[in-house]
């Protein structure tokens, strides 16, 4: 009777003015807030379709222009850049494959297991994360030249699936989501340490993992620093160094440039639709019970 | 009489180079690119049998992307382009072939440069590490429109450094800048007067010259412009940069020739006649940019003649260098360029004036100055010293002594 | 294995000895990909530039010139004032820049997953956008955003101080406008860690959302039936499930934000702006090598960013690490 009532006034105070103008100002931040990130965004699209001499105007430019097809094609003249986008989009899919699989499992065990070294191993994986990357680009010409990889994708994708940061994310989202008992109860069930990994700890830590494949993919997709030196002809660029390569002494024709950043971003979108939806909806269902 | 010159010497070169099928690399940026784009049929059928690999990246871009290759011993195009802000690190500090030996022996060809570009790609010790494709001579451009409402002729703004502030203070007076920004008066003023023999930041003995007279007259007089109000406070390649052009709100800019041809095409094209061009204030002698062509260590050797030739087509052949400058407005580095009917041309955009003769005039003119290992380093630690003294109010010879002071530390090691 | 089975045991069936050995190895081998990996392509730089931060050598004269100077570059870094003012300039707008985006990403993570019922989708990507963003449409969306006279920031401030209805807020600003964000040196840290919180938040808000999705439903309606409101919910529930992602979360900001590059760079055209006010450990030890060529000192900057790094990250663990590397039972 008493916990009725409770759930009646909890109803009437959801209903009630107080809660519904909370609700519109939680609503107005989150899109306030949304409007601020997606400015510069939207303003990418304007440039693009603007000429050189229009985008330095001042005021600048704040509604589309004219000049897409212009833009687009002079990118186009300037590099192969569908072969550009279809390079970095091997490149980023094969890093991000392996990364998600190896991380996971790296993380499972880190997470899941204790073993000798484990601490040790486990500071070392964190402590790689805190070497600056610029300064390691001879050593690692020197390695990529070694192998013979030199101007191949394999120069790339291959190294980036040791990926510390995502067994650093896995070990952290296994461990707060996966109960303990799994494990044993999978053992009783005669599950191999593998089938454990496979098939019951995977589906429950979806979310965590499409955020890495996520995070995985951008990061892969804008790298810079690793395929300007590897890479050396234009057909094997990836959309960075391809677009860089419009970055002259005095003039870049950025017309042309923010046209290939926004083409550029479409395929990253759709695996943000792709691997948000896992997010979301693993925020909106709720986890399994501890 | 010149052409035929220039063809009999290209049949020459192409007899005495014969070449199987051989692939030539060659790493540039954006727009020297754009030239070779242009000129390289001509070079492949002087050269039968050859083809070029152009690997274009971005100009910061290619210039780390070359250190990297230089450092492992690998990876490094046949031929590579350098621009000034770089060249002296590549000059003073190796990775590139000495051009003064066999089998190239390039200082035949010294007489055909500008004197100071030549200078710049060359050693302390005389050896010829570049050969320079591009030059920028340093002027100044300034807005006819505004000189007419102050009733002043441009031979007397740029009559002395104390007229060209005069002139400042009476542009102040209808609500317009002297100059965009007062570091690059500064600029100029360190980069000219220098004696022979020295560079511009290390005197002969590589002393760091961070305070000396030069650099703290310099300072001072950037000082005056900015407390006076007379600088817009503009940095360059900004969007208030261009639209100070196109307004008219800043009456001069101090900058290498080449500056015109962008004026003109892009930063501010609905202002045609309203510029003039002259020399820089105190008719101070300096260059403002510049490319080169070298030949990496690591090229092998028996690519080493065909890179050889790649190098002197782009740079000492004429009908080449001023296809460059009608392509891509890059100024010639020979002076027998200069000759070319081109350079009397009445120029639109200039209300008429054949400004290209005083381009030359200057460019033939600039003394050759030294190059140091330090110098790119020494650029650095002044142009923050100059903004600590324009930017927040620092004094100015204890900024420039910090600046010695770093500069020692860096050299002395 | 087979040692320790004494003569005369009855050998376990195959199976079983398999099985065992998985039970017993399992972990080493789910490990083992990354470190091979690492073995290959990161030990060796590792290695390599910690001996290079021994010598002198400059890099475009190749690999031979090496010449051996014991820690003079450490020893010469610790009175280089350029050193110490990227150090100052790096915890500075570590700081500035990281606080805000967790401050601002773990209640929009809630609020995204507890506080709306629609839009979650649009607004999550929207705060997204700017991590996805390349760093060329950004750095010239930017400067012109920072720009002085036309910027849309000033001009936007410029509204605030005068509009009737702001004034009483931003009033105060009127006389500093516009303010010259990129030019001048106090200036120029906040217009970094501006850009910085914009890129990064959204990636915040989308690892605590995965984070948030990993604490079951229940324990909310749990709190609901007991008359919780959402303010008690979010610090009795969420914030203590949540802190192995937070531990995350800001273990990795710590780690970026003191290698910060990019946005320094761009935002002051690589030179770390007036008096060097923008200038990043990372960005000197980038021009120190690249630029001038002093690739062992180089190499001496990054080690010592290294032990910043790790002091600070292991301080983090040592009062952090206990509940944020707890594993759930």
């Amino acid at each position: 009777m008493r916990a009725s009532a409770k759930n009646d006034a909890r109803v009437v105070a959801e209903h009630g003015l107080g809660a519904r103008i909370g609700r519109a100002l939680v609503y107005l931040l989150l899109v306030a807030l949304a409007l601020l990130t997606l400015f510069p965004f939207y303003w990418m699209f304007v440039l693009a379709t603007h000429l050189q001499t229009d985008i330095f105007s001042a005021p600048p430019p704040m509604w589309f222009g004219e000049a897409l097809q212009r833009n687009y094609d002079a990118l186009l003249a300037r590099l192969p850049f569908l072969r550009n986008i279809w390079n970095s989009f091997y490149i980023a899919g094969l890093a991000t494959a392996f990364t998600m699989f190896f991380a996971s499992l790296a993380g499972f065990a880190f997470a899941m297991y204790q073993f000798r070294f484990k601490n040790v191993l486990f500071g070392t994986v964190v402590a790689s994360l805190m070497v600056p990357p610029v300064l390691g680009i001879i050593p690692y010409y020197l390695i990529i030249q070694w192998l013979g990889w030199i101007d191949t994708p394999r120069a790339i994708w291959f190294p980036a699936m040791a990926s510390a940061f995502g067994i650093f994310l896995m070990r952290q989202y296994i461990a707060s989501s996966m109960p303990r008992d799994l494990m044993d109860a999978g053992r009783i069930d005669g599950a191999s340490e593998f089938r454990i990994y496979w098939s019951i700890a995977l589906p429950i830590v979806r979310p965590g993992l499409a955020t890495l494949g996520l995070v995985t993919f951008i990061g892969q997709w804008n790298n810079f620093l690793v395929p300007l030196v590897v890479l050396s002809s234009r057909e094997n660029f990836t959309v960075p160094v391809a677009l860089r390569t419009m970055q002259g002494l005095i003039q870049t024709d950025w017309g042309a440039v923010l046209i290939g950043t926004s083409l550029a971003v479409l395929p990253l979108l759709i695996i943000f639709m792709l691997a948000s939806r896992q997010v979301i909806e693993g925020l909106v269902a709720g986890s399994v019970k501890g | 009489m010149k052409k035929l010159l220039a063809l009999a010497l290209a049949s020459l070169l192409t007899a005495s180079v014969a070449l199987a099928q051989t692939t030539l690399t060659v790493g540039l940026f954006e727009p020297l690119n754009e030239h070779l784009d242009r000129v390289m049929d001509l070079f492949i059928a002087e050269h039968p049998g050859v083809t070029l690999d152009v690997r274009t990246l971005g100009y910061a871009d290619h210039h780390d992307a070359l250190v990297t290759y230089l450092a492992t011993g690998s990876g490094a195009p046949d031929v590579v382009a350098i621009e000034i802000g770089y060249i002296a690190r590549f000059v003073a500090e190796g990775g590139l072939r000495d051009l003064s030996s066999e089998p190239f022996s390039a200082d035949q060809y010294e007489d055909l440069f500008v004197q100071y570009a030549w200078a710049q790609g060359r050693t302390a010790d005389g050896r010829q590490i570049a050969l320079p494709t591009d030059i920028g001579p340093g002027v100044m451009y300034y807005r006819r429109d505004h000189l007419e409402t102050t009733g002043w002729t441009i031979e007397d703004v740029v009559s002395s450094i104390d007229n060209y502030i005069q002139y400042g203070r009476d542009l102040k007076a209808i609500d317009v800048y002297l100059v965009a920004s007062a570091a690059s008066v500064a600029d100029a003023l360190i980069r000219s007067d220098v004696p022979a023999g020295s560079g511009i930041y290390f005197d002969a003995d590589g002393r760091p010259l961070l305070n000396s007279e030069r650099f703290l007259d310099a300072a001072r007089v950037a000082k005056t412009i900015r407390d006076e109000g007379l600088d817009a406070e503009i940095g360059s390649w900004s969007n208030e940069w261009y639209e100070a052009f196109r307004t008219g709100t800043t009456a001069t800019e101090l900058s290498g020739a080449w500056l015109g041809g962008h004026l003109q095409t892009w930063m501010a094209p609905e202002t045609a006649g309203l510029w003039g061009a002259s020399v820089i204030p105190d008719e101070r002698l300096l260059s403002w940019g510049g490319s080169f062509y070298g030949i990496p260590n690591q090229t092998p050797a028996e690519k080493l003649d065909l890179a050889w030739e790649l190098v002197k087509f782009l740079t000492i052949r004429p009908d080449i260098q001023l296809q460059a400058f009608k392509s891509i407005n890059a100024f010639p580095a020979l002076p027998s360029t200069y000759d070319d009917p081109m350079f009397d041309e009445p120029l639109e955009f200039l209300a008429n004036q054949p400004a290209r003769q005083l381009f030359a005039n200057v460019a033939e003119n600039i003394p050759g100055v030294l190059t140091f290992p330090g110098d790119m380093v020494a650029q650095e630690i002044w142009n923050s010293a100059l903004t600590e003294v324009l930017n927040e109010g620092r004094d100015i010879q204890e900024a420039l002594d910090e600046a010695q002071s770093l500069v020692e530390r860096r050299v002395r090691r | 294995m087979a040692k320790t089975i004494a003569p005369g045991t009855p050998r376990l069936p195959w199976s079983t000895r398999l099985d065992k050995f998985q039970r017993r190895y399992a972990p080493y081998i789910f490990i083992s990909p990354f470190f091979l990996l690492f073995a290959v392509f990161g030990l060796f730089p590792i290695v390599f530039s910690l001996y290079l931060s021994l010598q002198a050598w400059n890099p475009v004269q190749g690999l031979g010139t090496m010449r051996y100077i014991g820690l003079e570059n450490y020893v010469w870094l610790m009175d280089d004032p350029w050193f110490w003012r990227s150090i100052t300039n790096t915890l500075w707008i570590a700081i500035a820049s990281g606080v805000p985006q967790h401050v601002l990403a773990i209640p929009l993570a809630f609020a995204l997953s507890r506080g709306i019922r629609r839009f979650r989708h649009p607004l999550t990507a929207a705060y997204f956008l700017p991590y996805i963003t390349s760093a060329v449409a950004v750095s010239l969306v930017f400067l012109t955003i920072f720009g002085t006279q036309f910027g849309i920031l000033n001009q936007t401030l410029q509204y605030l101080a005068t509009a009737p209805w702001s004034a009483w807020l931003f009033g105060g600003l009127a006389d500093a406008l516009p303010i010259n964000w990129l030019g001048r040196a106090p200036n120029i840290k906040p217009a970094i860690s501006i850009l910085v919180v914009w890129q990064y938040f959204g990636f915040n808000v989308v690892l605590y959302a995965a984070g948030l999705a990993t604490i079951p439903k229940d324990y909310y309606e749990a709190a609901e039936i007991d008359g919780a409101n959402g303010r008690q919910a979010f610090f009795n529930i969420t914030l203590p499930l949540l802190r192995p992602m937070i531990f995350f979360a800001v273990s990795l900001t710590i780690i970026g934000n003191l290698q910060l590059f990019d946005q320094p760079f761009i935002l002051t055209d690589g030179t770390g702006g007036s008096s060097q006010a923008g200038m990043t450990v990372v960005m000197y030890l980038y021009r120190t090598g690249f630029n001038w060529l002093e690739m062992g000192t180089a190499a001496a900057i990054a080690w010592l960013l290294v032990l910043l790094i790790g002091v600070l990250t292991m301080i983090h663990f040592r009062f952090f690490g206990r509940s944020g590397l707890e594993t759930r039972d």
